[in-house]
């Protein structure tokens, strides 16, 4: 009877993996191809328009990259104008007055100029 | 454009019958084996450039099929863990029937129907390999050496995984029918 039974269950077992061998071939829809290249359209436009907005982002990105490159650009050179300016400025008066100080120097002093005090006598005419 | 989609087409033409058996063999279903053929053409439309030549275009194709049946059967084992809440609800999951694949007598196609649900259980047991191996070697037009290439394996790594299949194959039926 166990015998008879287990038989039973490897029948059924051997039936069922057979199915696979007996599983008939589907034909393809006719409509398989046309949905396809429908799927494949939308498909191509959709990517385009991504591309299309991909380009257009990275160039406004570019854009404004460039306008903030533009900014830092003319303000360093500003400060950097201005640091020099300065520094200019600074050289020459220190210039003028080591000059002023060399030729004010008593040494090279022709005369000794006093402010005398403004009278009749020194008035000048 | 144009000329992509003229080879595109040809493509199509060539190999739209054997992904979509490709893809049924796994999931048993004529309108889940269409769509997947569709997401598998769509897939080779996108990576047609990317495609390097390392193996025959139809291995490569093939191989894209059998990624998405996979990847659509584990999508199927996930929506079936909520598939008893979808009951008590009363909502029927019309992608998870199973299409009579034979001409019979109603009893016939019944009969058949509920075992191919149980050898579609028993196999979802397997290993993916294991499954992709046995699968593919029951349908006509996959040598050994196609199903090593679309595996990137070797034959005799093919064949080792084709009989462990069987044997595990035959253990879980048999365990289901002692049981049933």
């Amino acid at each position: 009877m166990i015998k008879k039974c287990n038989k039973n269950i490897e029948a059924e077992v051997e039936n069922t993996i057979h199915l696979l061998d007996d599983l008939q071939p589907l034909e393809v829809h006719h409509q398989f191809r046309t949905l396809l290249m429908q799927k494949i359209n939308n498909e191509y436009y959709h990517e385009l328009k991504q591309v299309n907005n991909g380009f257009s982002q990275f160039l406004d990105l570019r854009i404004a990259l460039m306008a903030l490159l533009i900014i830092i650009n003319f303000f360093s050179g500003l400060l950097l104008f201005q640091n020099n300016d300065k520094q200019l400025r600074e050289g020459i008066s220190e210039v003028l007055d080591s000059r002023n100080n060399d030729y004010t120097n008593h040494a090279f002093a022709y005369y000794d100029q006093t402010t005398l005090p403004l009278t009749d006598d020194n008035r000048i005419p | 454009m144009t000329q992509k989609k003229e080879l595109f087409r040809s493509l199509v033409a060539e190999h739209e019958e054997m992904v979509i058996n490709t893809c049924y063999r796994f999931v048993f279903n004529r309108q889940d084996a269409e769509d997947l053929a569709q997401d598998v053409f769509v897939e080779v439309f996108r990576s047609l450039e990317k495609f390097r030549e390392e193996s025959k275009l139809s291995t490569w194709i093939y191989r894209i099929a059998v990624t998405k049946s996979l990847d659509h059967l584990r999508r199927l084992k996930r929506i079936k863990r909520f598939g008893t809440l979808k009951r008590i609800i009363g909502i029927e999951d019309t992608s998870a029937e199973i299409a009579a694949p034979f001409n019979e007598n109603p009893a016939e196609a019944l009969a058949n129907k509920e075992r191919i649900k149980i050898l579609q259980e028993a196999l979802n047991q397997l290993p993916d390999n294991q499954k992709t191996a046995f699968i593919l070697s029951k349908q006509d037009g996959y040598g050994h050496q196609e199903i090593a290439d679309i595996l990137k394996t070797s034959v005799s790594a093919v064949e080792s995984l084709v009989h462990r299949a069987k044997k595990n194959l035959h253990a879980k039926l048999y365990t289901y029918y002692k049981q049933h």
